[in-house]
């Protein structure tokens, strides 16, 4: 058994002759919080993609705990321990805040739900595992609120709560704080550094502020191949990085 | 919302369905009417599970009620199948029917998945149009029988008589009515509402959310195969008008009007389109204008249906009651 949770391998997708991804070796260490930061066009959510299974890549695979799972449908990846948000809140805007909790958390069953002979309600331990995620997210004062009425931050919250029901070993955040206010990033930067000391939590991010605080490991992209690879402060005092983020037109 | 409550499926709308069973035989005019209504009340539950719990909007009703019908007089005529026997038939025909229009209709979603179902109720009619050696063609089907509840051999009830027959389908209708509770209930019948939703979001929880549409149609035909088999029934003949896009249309037409977000709605819509047609066609052959309007009028101005305007009113009498009402709820009840 080796340590690395999630590894990639010659990682590639390509679009025609565009190469979105070119061949990324992307290691996520069990246990940390791993960031991947670039500039636009870097190829971090085609990246994520791959990883969701949202995008079958065209070269390379994906293990995760020991697993290929380069070709499964996103669907089947949620029932192996793997869970995701969206950068674009995704939620069930006409149900009640438990109700989304509820359902993210009966999708670990997979095709048992198809089960329609017995009233859902009888599955305590969705419910319990709702409850539980409320508190932990602390929205559990908005229960019975729709989603849709809740701010665009308590929805991001929400949004990063949904993930955690299924009980995943790697959670995968797609720009945790995307549209958040000012005001509303450090809720989000506790429960993210939170989160880090249960699951595996890998996220793309362009908040730096909140990027180096909480990484243990941070990657970078740039062209779609992984640029630098180390510790907050590797990253920050590197050369290759700013110069990425700033353009070589200076250069 | 229907999914967060948590109440018994046997309380809230179940006895109001009941008591609409028990009473409408006595104040409409004739029991025929009333069976016919909950006939087609059981053909909009069905679609209601597809349109207003799953957001699936299916033309291929008309298949499975058609399919249902056909295969129940068939095997009363050919194999002298009984009540249930021909029922339990006609169940299996129409799931298996949904079940293949299904699968392949729902492997595109939006415009092109109703597209699809459409192209299946078009090619249904004139398969069973062709095969008029078994269908009638044109003609339909005649000479359906309608034989006695048997269990075992066991004789017990004549259902010759309109009230008799009128019973055992409300028997009928109501245990298919909690039946269909019991899924909308169900870890499944939350799931489906999860796919109407937002079916991105559903897929990336967990579910595989085409084998969850794709029950839901098979539940969806085994329901509205069971109301075309009764329809053959009460009419001792199965008329190609079943299986025709002008079915489907029909029940698709009584499951908006009466609303979908509500099983309730559905005998609402179903009464409503039945009675106005038996009212309206007596007086004028044009009526199906005046159905055109109301349907405008209901998707214009209640896009919750009838059941959900009555919804609405019977919130706004409770606020007028209490002395301080909340404006925002009146702004909701308004909109």
């Amino acid at each position: 058994m080796n340590d690395y949770i999630l590894e990639t391998q010659n990682l590639g997708l390509r679009y025609g002759a565009f190469a979105a991804l070119g061949s990324v070796d992307l290691k996520i260490r069990k246990g940390t919080i791993h960031t991947v930061i670039g500039p636009n066009g870097a190829g971090k959510t085609t990246l994520f993609h791959c990883l969701t299974g949202e995008r079958t890549p065209s070269s390379g695979s994906i293990r995760f705990a020991g697993k290929d799972l380069t070709r499964q449908p996103p669907h089947k990846r949620v029932a192996t321990g793997m869970s995701r948000s969206f950068q674009i809140t995704s939620l069930f805007q006409n149900l009640s805040v438990r109700e989304n909790l509820r359902l993210a958390a009966q999708g670990r069953d997979g095709l048992a739900a198809l089960a329609f002979w017995y009233s859902d309600s009888q599955r305590q331990q969705h419910l319990q595992k709702a409850d539980e995620i409320l508190e932990r997210v602390k929205l559990t004062a908005l229960a019975n609120t729709c989603a849709g009425d809740l701010s665009h931050g308590q929805q991001r919250v929400l949004e990063v709560g949904m993930s955690l029901c299924g009980d995943p070993e790697l959670l995968l955040l797609d720009e945790p704080t995307s549209g958040m206010g000012i005001d509303d990033i450090p809720i989000m930067t506790d429960l993210i550094s939170e989160l880090g000391k249960q699951h595996t939590v890998m996220l793309i991010e362009h908040n730096m502020r909140l990027v180096m605080s909480i990484s243990d490991q941070i990657t970078v992209m740039h062209q779609g191949n992984i640029l630098v690879e180390g510790e907050p402060d590797q990253v920050r005092g590197d050369e290759r990085v700013k110069k990425a983020y700033l353009g070589e037109s200076g250069s | 919302m229907n999914t967060t409550s948590k109440t018994s499926i046997y309380k809230g709308i179940t006895p109001a369905a009941l008591i609409a069973v028990i009473v409408m035989p006595m104040v409409l005019p004739s029991t025929t009417l009333a069976t016919e209504i909950l006939i087609f009340a059981l053909a909009a539950l069905g679609c209601n599970l597809l349109l207003g719990y799953t957001g699936l909007l299916s033309f291929g009703q008309g298949i499975f009620f058609g399919g249902g019908a056909y295969a129940a007089s068939l095997s009363m005529i050919h194999l002298n199948f009984g009540l249930l026997s021909a029922l339990l038939c006609a169940m299996i025909v129409g799931a298996l029917l949904a079940a293949l229009v299904g699968a392949l209709a729902i492997r595109r979603t939006g415009i092109y998945f109703v597209m699809l179902t459409l192209a299946f109720s078009q090619m249904a009619y004139f398969l069973a149009y062709t095969l008029s050696d078994w269908t009638g063609g044109d003609n339909g089907l005649l000479d359906v029988p309608r034989p006695a509840l048997e269990i075992f051999g066991i004789q017990l009830a004549d259902l010759t008589s309109s009230q008799a027959f009128y019973g055992f389908v409300a028997a009928l209708f109501m245990l298919i009515f909690i039946f269909a509770r019991r899924v909308i209930h169900s870890p499944f019948g939350s799931t489906l509402v999860a796919i109407r939703e937002n079916e991105g979001r559903a897929s990336a929880i967990g579910f595989s959310t085409s084998h969850f549409k794709l029950l839901a149609f098979v539940i969806s035909g085994a329901i509205t195969g069971i109301a075309g088999a009764l329809y053959a029934m009460l009419l001792n003949f199965a008329p190609l008008s079943n299986i025709e896009l002008m079915m489907s249309e029909n029940i698709l037409i009584m499951t908006i009007i009466g609303g979908t977000g509500s099983l309730l709605g559905s005998l609402l819509g179903a009464g409503t389109i039945v009675m106005l047609g038996d009212i309206l066609s007596s007086i004028w052959p044009r009526w199906m204008i005046i159905l055109g309007i109301a349907l405008i009028a209901v998707v214009l101005f209640m896009p919750a249906g009838l059941w959900g305007g009555i919804e609405s009113l019977m919130k706004r009498f409770r606020e007028s009651k209490t002395s301080e009402p909340d404006p925002k709820l009146q702004q909701e009840a308004k909109s």
